[in-house]
């Protein structure tokens, strides 16, 4: 991942997203998703992408399904009722986190 | 371009050389690896299928699978102490609470009434009776493991508890303490410490296993996919 310590933070969050606007996705498919939508900007490790999966499967927030593709077994990522409410509170914390940021990075001097 | 039967066999014969040795997430690396080795091979035909294999292999970093497996570990071990204590903790809300209760007070009684010398020696018996059973059915499990064609991570955590041979430490370790076991006060905490522990094993051990099938095909879809 490129700024590995700037985006290491929001991976979870990152994956929750997609997982909510794409309904569901597949391990492969989330590293290049991340690839276009940020023009290659921000590549995400497959050795950070499987134990990030791994982690918030285990914690509920997401559910599998095996289908299969081709000649092979594929698994498939989606939230969980509990991942969609975790989604909007993560989303929510990154926002504010954001602008907090901004605030620190280019503060307002003017006087009101 | 698509890869063959044989070069998807191919695949998990390389995840199991680099020491992934579990179905699941063999199945779930095989796809990523085809994935991307199917992509390079489109923007390149005339790379070989071996050296497109390196290039995705490379992508995991230099330790290979490794941190995959082992946080994948770590992530199924947090889900099976989770899965333990939501059976465990019916001992200690009704009705279960009476059967603890009523084990620690009959332990209790039981020690209140032998000599004071022999005490420390009746605990080390009572874990030593309890072990052996559990010792023999670790011994059943892992036979039943070893003849699985194949293995699935999670099922290993759930019919192994590796950890567990450690726990014939337990009775030297009361011999070495020395509690005081003449003092009432102690003689209750120590009953009821022994009475807990003793679920907790008969929980790993006997329960957890039993319920181990529904517990695999909630983990893994593509568990009941393949034993039917």
């Amino acid at each position: 991942m490129s700024n590995s310590k700037l985006y290491k933070g929001s991976l979870n969050t990152i994956i929750l997203k997609l997982l909510d606007e794409q309904g569901k996705m597949y391990g492969y498919e989330i590293t290049q998703k991340v690839k276009l939508l940020t023009k290659g900007e921000l590549k995400i490790t497959e050795g950070a992408l499987y134990p990030a999966l791994h982690k918030l499967e285990a914690e509920g927030l997401l559910d599998v399904e095996v289908a299969k593709v081709d000649n092979r077994l594929r698994k498939y990522y989606k939230l969980t009722e509990q991942g969609e409410k975790e989604t909007v509170n993560r989303l929510a914390e990154l926002e504010e986190f954001i602008r907090s940021m901004q605030n620190l990075v280019n503060p307002d001097w003017s006087i009101n | 371009m698509k890869l063959t039967n044989n070069q998807i066999k191919q695949l998990y014969t390389f995840t199991r050389d680099h020491f992934v040795y579990h179905f699941d997430l063999q199945t779930e690396l095989v796809d990523h690896l085809a994935n991307g080795i199917e992509r390079t091979l489109e923007k390149k035909p005339a790379l070989s299928f071996e050296s497109a294999l390196q290039i995705e292999f490379k992508k995991f970093g230099v330790f290979g699978f490794q941190d995959v497996v082992e946080k994948r570990k770590k992530a199924l071990n947090k889900k099976y102490w989770k899965i333990i204590f939501t059976y465990y903790k019916k001992y200690f809300s009704l009705p279960k609470i009476i059967l603890t209760a009523f084990l620690t007070f009959f332990l209790f009684t039981l020690l209140n009434n032998i000599s004071l010398n022999v005490r420390h020696y009746c605990l080390i018996g009572l874990f030593i009776c309890f072990l052996i059973p559990i010792y023999i059915q670790l011994i059943k499990l892992n036979r039943y493991l070893k003849k699985r064609e194949r293995k699935w991570l999670f099922e290993e955590i759930l019919l192994t508890q590796m950890g567990l041979a450690n726990l014939f430490l337990i009775p030297i370790h009361i011999l070495n303490i020395k509690l005081n076991l003449n003092n009432t006060y102690i003689l209750g905490v120590t009953s009821f410490f022994v009475v807990v522990t003793l679920l907790l094993f008969h929980v790993m051990v006997f329960k957890i296993p039993k319920k181990a099938e529904k517990l695999l095909e909630e983990t893994y879809p593509e568990y009941k996919m393949m034993n039917t």
